[in-house]
């Protein structure tokens, strides 16, 4: 039983409808909402700050290079950019331009661990109301895994490889049905966005309290460990966002304001189009 | 005609009208509920889009200049956003509540009963002297002694390291010492326990906290740059807090703080002090060399 069929009934029984209304579907609970925006300063904040936390010790590092001394890959990046970027040539701190771009800065390890702490407190708070809206919405049922999710979502990655092409051949190139909330790709993506939130938060507290949660810790690994996941977690968040912005972009207007207004105007999707 | 009518008055009772609830159980709990359909006047549509675009406009203004007003000067000057330090009042003191609260939760999280994980000797990793500052001439271990201040005597006790290390047992352990940097060590330390002296010269009976002083004292160039942290009190009883006077089966050495250092497991390593001149049992908290640099004060990890 899908509810396509459901509403199929529900459209013919109210078939003289009135011209004046306009039929609207609730899409996102009002916490998920605020908190799906406040998540971009959070993260924004976490991230900046934590970047110049690992400045102060990286976790990944080489032999000492003859000429500039350097133990950091991510510094090498920036000695690299500047050696060969037309204009940077003159840069005075080669090995800190990567981290002057994409981190608070270098040298900043006070400020920026107080920053951590700010927007790491606010993250756990609004992870909390997060999962309220969820309940409240019930939400949560739309993003939970199904058995069919793993060959849905193959096809729905084959399907957004393919529209670049169709887009130049001009041919024809429909995605595949579905008549849930989320397609089986998005689910996979929003399902896990936020367990990696609560590894996030997880890891953290393992690193930031490694001697009284020592049973954190250890279920991570050990510290050093943790502080590995804690890193990765980083750039699986940034990997989710990049596509998750371009594809909602591209997707269309209705979308992107249904995560401010609450609602879409999109009633044929659960109609099985 | 009916239904019209049955529409009209649903109309006229509440702005919009929801779909009714499908009258078929869902197969269970965790299936996917229908869409919630609701109808709404386009008039209602409307000022509800403003409303809640305008909202999000506020709260994206809101997000900036609080983001705006957090960022350190140093970031805000390289991006081009400032070009003088304009620091914003209140800025220092929230980002200082925000501090305080973690150091409240490093402090609930404490338990005077909990042990830190201990290690093998093979599990031994290199330490290294992470102080950035000239080390001391090593000629001030000979006439090196320690000063106890604040005892419930009201008297000044000074013990040289042979008194110390006759008067007190010898305790050791391998723990896990972590630096505020995110680097960490594992390191076998022998030593007297704090708690063991804080019985032989008890503090005053009001005492919370402990200062201790150090003689490392030098900056990079040589400067006078002294070192000191505070202590609570709770801390000093630890059962793995040592005054340790010997790394890895050898007597420390001046890097690493010749003749008795901090080891307190339970701390960052900026809380391990080296070379302890003094001792001064407080009843507020003291000064910390580090949470005068922005860093917090308790350090509980």
């Amino acid at each position: 039983m899908t509810y396509s069929s459901h509403l199929g009934e529900v459209v013919a029984t109210r078939m003289p409808e009135d011209q004046s209304g306009v039929r609207v579907l609730r899409r996102h609970h009002l916490l998920v909402r605020c908190t799906h925006w406040l998540n971009v300063p959070i993260l924004l904040g976490l991230i900046l700050s934590g970047i110049s936390i690992y400045w102060a010790s990286p976790v990944y590092k080489h032999q000492p290079d003859p000429q500039t001394g350097n133990v950091d890959p991510l510094a090498d990046v920036g000695i690299w950019v500047c050696a060969h970027v037309p204009g940077l040539h003159q840069y005075s701190s080669p090995a800190d331009w990567i981290y002057n771009h994409i981190s608070l800065g270098p040298g900043m390890l006070a400020v920026a661990l107080r920053l951590h702490w700010v927007c790491a407190y606010l993250f756990m708070l609004n992870g909390l109301v997060f999962v309220t809206g969820m309940v409240m919405g019930g939400g949560w049922r739309s993003l939970l895994p199904r058995q069919t999710d793993l060959r849905d979502a193959l096809k729905m990655f084959r399907y957004y490889l393919g529209v670049p092409l169709a887009i130049v051949t001009g041919r024809i190139w429909l995605p595949p049905r579905f008549n849930t909330k989320y397609n089986a790709l998005q689910r996979v993506a929003y399902f896990s966005v936020p367990i990696a939130g609560l590894l996030s938060v997880f890891t953290g507290w393992a690193i930031h309290k490694p001697m009284q949660l020592y049973w954190l810790t250890w279920i991570f690994g050990g510290y050093d460990k943790a502080r590995v996941w804690h890193f990765w977690l980083v750039w699986l968040f940034i990997l989710f966002v990049v596509p998750h912005v371009m594809l909602v972009l591209a997707d269309g207007w209705d979308t992107l304001r249904s995560m401010i207004v609450g609602w879409s105007t999109r009633t044929e999707r659960s109609e099985g189009s | 005609m009916n239904l019209e009518d049955k529409t009209s008055a649903e109309e006229a009772d509440k702005t919009f009208s929801t779909e009714p609830v499908s009258s078929r159980k869902p197969a269970s709990f965790f299936q996917e509920r229908p869409p919630q359909e609701i109808e709404v006047a386009p008039q209602l549509l409307r000022r509800w889009t403003r409303r809640d675009l305008l909202l999000f406009g506020a709260g994206a203004v809101a997000a900036v200049a609080a983001g705006g007003a957090l960022l350190p000067q140093a970031t805000l000057k390289r991006l081009g956003i400032i070009h003088e330090n304009k620091n914003w009042p209140r800025k220092e003191w929230l980002l200082n509540k925000s501090l305080r609260i973690d150091d409240d939760v490093a402090e609930a999280l404490y338990s005077s009963n909990r042990l830190v994980p201990t290690y093998t000797r093979s599990q031994i990793t290199s330490l290294r002297n992470n102080y950035n500052g000239a080390t001391p001439d090593p000629s001030y271990i000979p006439e090196w002694r320690l000063t106890l201040d604040g005892l419930a005597s009201g008297l000044s006790v000074y013990l040289n390291i042979r008194n110390l290390l006759a008067s007190f047992q010898v305790h050791e352990q391998i723990t896990r010492l972590v630096c505020v940097e995110g680097w960490s060590a594992i390191a076998g330390w022998a030593g007297l326990r704090f708690d063991d002296l804080l019985r032989a010269h008890p503090p005053m009976s009001q005492a919370k906290w402990v200062r201790l002083e150090s003689s490392v004292n030098l900056g990079p160039w040589g400067n006078p740059d002294p070192y000191y942290v505070s202590l609570d009190l709770a801390t000093a009883h630890h059962a793995q807090t040592l005054l340790a006077t010997h790394l890895n089966g050898k007597p420390l050495t001046v890097e690493h703080g010749a003749p008795l250092r901090l080891v307190a497991p339970v701390k960052l390593g900026l809380k391990n002090i080296k070379a302890i001149t003094r001792i001064s049992y407080t009843n507020d908290e003291p000064a910390d060399y580090w949470a005068k640099r922005g860093y917090s004060r308790y350090d509980g990890i």
